[in-house]
């Protein structure tokens, strides 16, 4: 007798199994997929990379070229989301894109290239030129001059003032 | 008159510092009386050892530490004893004769830090493979998190091999088993006599990639790697500790959402159990509908946190994602189905006599060995011993929910089960207040301070057991020492009293029956699995399996 529920159990609960990959899966909403990187937002600050704990995003100066190439690897990825969390532009968003496998390493890859300028004293490419045209419009006018200036310049600069008014 | 007090009057002389954080008790005695203030404080009180933790505190004090960790079973307080020894002579007095738990932890800080111990039974090597360099303690500050090239050592492992009976190897691949391990059973006909464990294949370096590379809150996502069932609880447990040692406040309503995703976890790592336990005898009907009632959870799990296993959501201070109410809703239907299932299913589980017999008077852990040994979490209660953090050492909401705790006292293969299956309720029950009462608020604390060399300890009661994290903050927001001790790391030197005297045919069932998690206990080291030696070893121990 005992046995006969087992079966009316089973029976009771039917196939359960889902015909997948015939058949898509829908991920609940506030999935964490995979992280998309939006180019037309992105000023390249460097945050997201700085708060990834398996250093899925890096960020590096291509110096000769005059860009920053900001790389996502999803390969390193643990889809925790801490990169949109921290990002002042929203530019990071997970998708609910979860199904990865690929024949070609590119597809792992997210590569942003962003324009950079040069500082107008040492002539050293420091800052994205998005983050320039974030600056000018969020600083007031009389501060314009130093934007184009390189931190360590303006470390100069200000020790220099600094010793300036002392004397 | 409080321990501290206490150890004063007797040890006065001895006694370097006592002082009193929270409920932790923090004693350093000198390294001569180590042994006796222990002895002592074994026999007043009554404790329960929990873990050694070593430190290279060079760098500051130029000594070398080592922290033995109690709890109080009585109140909510923890005692740690701390001594220092010279780094040039790093020698001190064995505990494991008086506290027989602490063998592990020892052989532990032996290999990573390099202390040895007097009058230890048995000070072998257990965390670092037998062709790691002599001279090299991975856990000391002077050694890189990314050590790869290592001078190549001969050393033979020695076979403990009673001449009379036979081996059986189980590992370090086995179907039966998931997770690499090795045991090596040594049987008379069907009947086991003896078993050797050797395990740690899979360190991950994770205490060393904590204390060099990863920044305070990076850290929780990969302390939630360390078991890949009850990453939840690993996670909280290390917040909570860091917490504790910064003495920050969590939010309520933070408290609640984690409490209520702890038992979650428990819920469908105790059903994967139950599942597991019903395969290996067999039963595989079984297995396929723990599972499937599991999947309920791990499908609310995803829905709750953007992830099937509640992953990335614990950050220091707090959570990263709030239960709204569509949230709270969907969870009380899917409790209140998964109740109704699971309850159809242990019925017709517990009446199937095959089960039954397979599972009541095999692998018996009396009372006495259990405790001595330091086994935990269901391992423990179903020995007839109640202890349980969440009640004893309430942490998160726990205080906020009533509970009842099971406990079995047969403790065979069979109240392990029943203990399972009573939690698994008990967990519903659980959530199901914690969801009714969850107050508002704030998630995640703001304005957090950060303090230098401060200590914290932190317990969680895993799925599996105890579950402990100790963390010594540093500078440039990175941890100086993170210390974990994972449940099966407890759990696993009991296997030995369990297994001795049983059929070979029960082997099985008696190991999974503490619900192992090799991955969890195999967590300490950098390890070079390139070198020609390792290659070497794993050809002896090729060859042994082949007998």
């Amino acid at each position: 007798m005992k046995r006969i529920k087992i079966l009316l159990m089973a029976k009771k609960a039917g196939i359960v199994t889902e015909p997948y990959p015939y058949k898509p899966v829908e991920p609940p909403e506030g999935f964490r997929g995979k992280p998309y990187i939006d180019p037309d937002k992105c000023v390249g600050c460097g945050s997201c990379a700085s708060v990834c704990p398996p250093n899925a995003i890096q960020v590096v100066d291509l110096i000769d070229k005059g860009y920053r190439r900001i790389e996502l690897f999803i390969g390193r990825c643990i889809f925790c989301g801490r990169c949109s969390e921290i990002c002042p532009e929203d530019a990071i968003e997970l998708t609910k894109e979860f199904e990865l496998a690929s024949k070609s390493q590119n597809d792992m890859y997210q590569v942003v290239l962003l324009k950079m300028v040069k500082c107008k004293i040492c002539g050293r490419y420091f800052t994205t030129q998005r983050n320039i045209e974030k600056l000018l419009k969020e600083l007031p006018k009389d501060l314009w001059d130093t934007i184009l200036v390189c931190p360590e310049c303006k470390e100069k600069s200000t020790a220099y003032t600094g010793s300036y008014a002392k004397r | 008159m409080t321990v501290n007090n206490d150890i004063l009057k007797i040890f006065g002389d001895y006694v370097i510092k006592a002082i009193t954080i929270d409920n932790i008790d923090y004693i350093e005695v000198s390294k001569d009386k180590l042994k006796e203030t222990i002895e002592y404080l074994t026999k007043e009180y009554n404790l329960h050892y929990i873990t050694s933790i070593g430190v290279d505190d060079r760098p500051l004090t130029r000594t070398l530490r080592v922290y033995h960790v109690f709890s109080r079973v009585v109140e909510d307080k923890f005692i740690v004893i701390g001594c220092s020894t010279d780094p040039h002579y790093p020698h001190v007095d064995s505990i494991t004769p008086v506290v027989p738990a602490a063998n592990w932890a020892e052989r532990e800080i032996r290999d990573l830090l390099g202390i040895k111990f007097r009058g230890h039974p048995n000070l072998e090597r257990l965390v670092l493979p037998d062709d790691w360099p002599e001279d090299i303690h991975p856990l000391r500050k002077d050694v890189p998190y990314n050590l790869r090239s290592v001078v190549e050592v001969k050393v033979t492992y020695p076979l403990k091999r009673p001449r009379e009976h036979t081996v059986l190897p189980v590992g370090p691949y086995h179907p039966l088993l998931h997770e690499p391990e090795y045991f090596e059973l040594y049987v008379d006909g069907e009947k086991v006599v003896d078993v050797e464990y050797r395990g740690f294949h899979v360190h991950r370096g994770i205490e060393k990639l904590g204390e060099s590379r990863l920044t305070y809150n990076q850290v929780p996502f990969v302390a939630e790697r360390i078991c890949g069932i009850c990453g939840f609880t690993h996670s909280t447990c290390y917040c909570q500790a860091v917490e504790k040692a910064m003495k920050i406040h969590v939010p309520e309503r933070a408290e609640y959402i984690r409490s209520i995703l702890l038992e979650l976890e428990r819920m469908h790592s105790h059903l994967l159990w139950i599942g597991v336990a019903c395969h290996l005898l067999g039963f595989d009907t079984g297995f396929m509908h723990s599972w499937r009632i599991r999947e309920h959870i791990m499908r609310l799990c995803e829905r709750l946190t953007g992830n099937r296993k509640t992953y990335g959501l614990n950050l220091i201070g707090g959570v990263r994602r709030d239960i709204n109410k569509d949230g709270v809703k969907k969870a009380i239907n899917v409790l209140k189905m998964v109740k109704e299932e699971l309850k159809r299913f242990i019925e017709c589980l517990l009446s199937l006599k095959e089960v039954k017999a397979r599972l009541e008077g095999t692998g018996i852990l009396p009372k006495n060995d259990a405790w001595k040994l330091g086994a935990v979490g269901p391992t423990l209660r179903a020995s007839g011993i109640k202890y349980d953090v969440r009640a004893n050492h309430p942490y998160a909401a726990y205080k906020e929910a009533s509970f009842s705790i099971p406990v079995y006292t047969e403790g065979d293969n069979l109240a392990r089960l029943l203990i399972r299956i009573d939690e698994t309720l008990e967990s519903i029950s659980i959530i199901e207040q914690l969801l009714d009462k969850i107050p508002k608020g704030d998630i995640l604390a703001k304005d957090i301070e950060v303090h230098e060399g401060k200590i914290g300890l932190s317990m969680t009661e895993a799925p599996r057991g105890e579950n402990i994290h100790f963390v010594i903050t540093g500078k440039d927001n990175i941890l100086y020492r993170w210390k974990v001790r994972a449940p099966t790391y407890a759990n696993l030197p009991v296997l030995k009293v369990m297994l001795k005297e049983c059929p070979l045919s029960d082997a099985p069932i008696t190991i999974a029956s503490i619900d192992p998690c090799f991955s969890c206990t195999d967590r300490v080291i950098v390890i070079d699995i390139k070198n020609g030696v390792m290659r070497v070893t794993s050809f002896k121990r090729l060859l042994r399996c082949k007998i």
